[in-house]
């Protein structure tokens, strides 16, 4: 079998990507968290960063906002090399760990990280909670909450700032089916309304639900299209065998 | 900087610690609780009745010593009793039965220069030595009483007045000071530990929000904290509120009311200062721990040594030359100094002592913040 070269963007019009990688390398010591990523990604899409754990898709996202140096290479978001300040006030990161302050309620999380983003007024926060159907539990101590619901908040607080970029690091980890639905139709209003979505995730069967998938493996893009395309790719129907496949490609060519 | 984020970060702080009780506790209550029972024990603790035996190898002048020593004795609650032999005498130390042998040697009385021994099961140092000093003057007023001969007596004034009246002056600048920088110290530490390993730093660090609002918002929230425990704490150690008597209550009073010399604000300054310090040097020591237990861990690292040094425990100059230079570079010590020359010496800004104080206490403060705000982002990059 033959490696599959990465598929190329099949959006890329000419318009500016929302974000972009050229020659991302992380490295920890002696091992190569990520390992040479470049790619565009173009504004108001979803996109599946799809990979096993301690594949490096964290650690790509943090690459992306500016969080971590890279080793070389570098990240771009909304045209502005990252890190920058200015840019990281447009962008929403919903991290892995839960990243919300238990003693505080609903409310005073979602102001305070509103406060932290520079955003005035409460309308943002509002837009926000009633997104995640949470308005109703503003006075709620979030410590109190159950874990779907601080979930929902904790992606609350990566929107107050109403965001034209969004990371979400497996933003539905531990979420039961049903609240996963809700918020992949949460995702595809946010991409409705113009905002690029990076999600990362390593259950397959949310892949169809992007309008693009990134197949990560030890800190490499191994696979770029669409959930059909990469089928097509990969010679398969079913999207966890395109992964392994494509996977055991790599590792035969190491 | 911005100072709407400050001002969040610091209505999140404050928020976060009035909701946990326990921390409030910690701060406000036990402070005082403490500074209460070390006041009680100082003020109220009572020498032991001392039940001595004692061995007369000195005949018929030796019987007026030990009379007289009983008399002595028996003012606070003790006894001197004459035991047939040196061997009688360690037998009954050994089985407990008493804890202090006299022995009067054979020329006491006699204008010959003798030694008069006292023998202890050694077990418990401090008490005993308080014993053979209780001991000590007893023997003088009993060899005066017995034998008609006067000695002169040693009285011991200071230079800033004597407010050794109340035994607790000594012990307040050094109790104040570390309660202050102690409770601070746990509780930033571990707040901080919490913002690192919750997730909420990460997050953070994701939003414009600076390293440097991050550690001010931190040293506004605790510092916001530290001044009411430590204005609290004055007015409970220095003030002193006379209840009346109310129906069948006795009239009572509230605060310790220790004599203070110079200016209470100044020593509020001082404390507060050295509580600032504690807030920086949590967040920073929070950088190296992984969990609570290891933010515990640095408290024989870091606190410890401080309290023993600081010059509560022994004076300053009485520590070996080799530890001075650690003397001197420990912020505990310049609280303690400072606090010292405050309530005791009366000293105020104008004073040299105190402005060294000041500028270290800042000092220290401002030097752990700032390499805290660089390890925040060592951390998170």
């Amino acid at each position: 079998m033959t490696v599959h070269a990465p598929v190329e963007d099949p959006t890329a019009t000419g318009g500016a990507p929302a974000i972009r990688a050229e020659g991302l390398v992380k490295t920890f010591g002696p091992i190569r968290a990520v390992d040479g990523v470049s790619f565009d990604l173009a504004p108001g899409r979803i996109y599946g960063l799809l990979g096993p754990n301690g594949s490096g898709k964290t650690t790509l996202i943090r690459l992306l906002t500016g969080m971590a140096r890279p080793t070389a290479g570098h990240a771009e978001v909304l045209e502005t090399r990252m890190p920058s300040r200015e840019v990281l006030a447009r962008i929403g990161y919903m991290t892995q760990a839960g990243g919300i302050y238990p003693t505080l309620t609903v409310g005073e999380n979602a102001r305070f990280f509103a406060a932290a983003y520079g955003v005035r007024g409460n309308e943002g926060v509002d837009d926000a909670l009633r997104l995640v159907d949470l308005a109703d539990r503003t006075d709620t101590i979030a410590g109190t909450l159950s874990g779907g619901q601080l979930r929902r908040l904790s992606l609350a607080c990566a929107l107050v700032h109403q965001p034209p970029v969004i990371f979400l690091d497996e933003p539905t980890v531990g979420i039961d089916p049903l609240l996963r639905a809700e918020f992949w139709s949460h995702f595809r209003d946010l991409a409705g309304s113009g905002a690029t979505i990076i999600v990362s995730s390593h259950v397959m069967d949310e892949a169809d639900r992007c309008d693009e998938l990134l197949f990560i493996r030890t800190g490499k893009v191994i696979a770029r299209g669409s959930g059909a395309e990469v089928r097509a790719q990969a010679g398969t129907g079913n999207l966890e065998e395109a992964f392994l496949r494509l996977g055991a490609d790599v590792e035969a060519t190491r | 900087m911005s100072g709407r984020r400050l001002l969040a970060f610091f209505r999140r702080v404050t928020q976060e610690i009035r909701r946990d009780h326990r921390s409030v506790a910690l701060l406000l209550v036990v402070p005082i609780v403490m500074t209460g029972l070390i006041a009680f024990i100082v003020r109220e603790g009572d020498s032991p009745a001392v039940d001595a035996l004692i061995v007369n190898d000195a005949g018929v002048p030796g019987v007026a010593v030990a009379g007289a020593l009983d008399q002595e004795l028996a003012e606070s609650g003790g006894s001197a009793t004459i035991v047939a032999d040196e061997a009688a005498a360690r037998t009954a130390i050994e089985d407990g039965s008493a804890t202090i042998a006299i022995f009067l040697p054979a020329g006491l009385g006699t204008g010959q220069q003798v030694t008069v021994t006292v023998l202890t099961n050694g077990l418990d140092p401090f008490a005993e030595a308080s014993q053979a000093a209780a001991v000590q003057r007893a023997m003088i007023s009993a060899v005066e009483g017995a034998l008609g001969i006067s000695l002169p007596t040693v009285e011991h004034t200071t230079l800033y007045g004597v407010p050794s009246d109340d035994p607790l002056a000594p012990f307040a600048p050094a109790a104040l000071a570390f309660l202050a920088y102690f409770f601070v110290y746990i509780l930033t530490g571990i707040s901080f530990l919490r913002e690192r390993t919750g997730g909420t730093l990460e997050r953070l660090m994701a939003t414009p929000i600076t390293r440097g609002e991050v550690v001010l918002g931190y040293t506004l929230g605790f510092g916001f904290f530290a001044t009411i425990q430590v204005g609290l704490l004055l007015l409970w150690s220095l003030g002193s509120v006379e209840v009346p008597a109310l129906g069948p209550l006795p009239s009572f009073s509230v605060g310790l009311g220790i004599p203070i010399a110079g200016n209470a604000l100044l020593a509020y300054l001082v404390v507060v200062l050295a509580a600032l310090g504690a807030v920086s040097l949590g967040i920073f020591l929070s950088t190296f721990a992984r969990t609570e237990l290891q933010v515990i861990q640095f408290i024989p690292i870091v606190i410890v040594p401080q309290f023993l040094l600081c010059g509560v425990l022994f004076p300053v100059s009485s520590l070996p030359e080799i530890l001075q230079p650690f003397v001197w570079i420990m912020p505990l010590t310049y609280a303690v100094d400072g606090l010292r020359q405050v309530l005791v010496a009366g000293a105020d800004l104008a004073t040299w002592a105190i402005q060294r104080d000041l500028l270290v206490l800042t000092g220290v403060a401002l030097f752990f913040a700032l390499i805290a705000a660089t390890t925040i982002r060592r951390e998170v990059v």
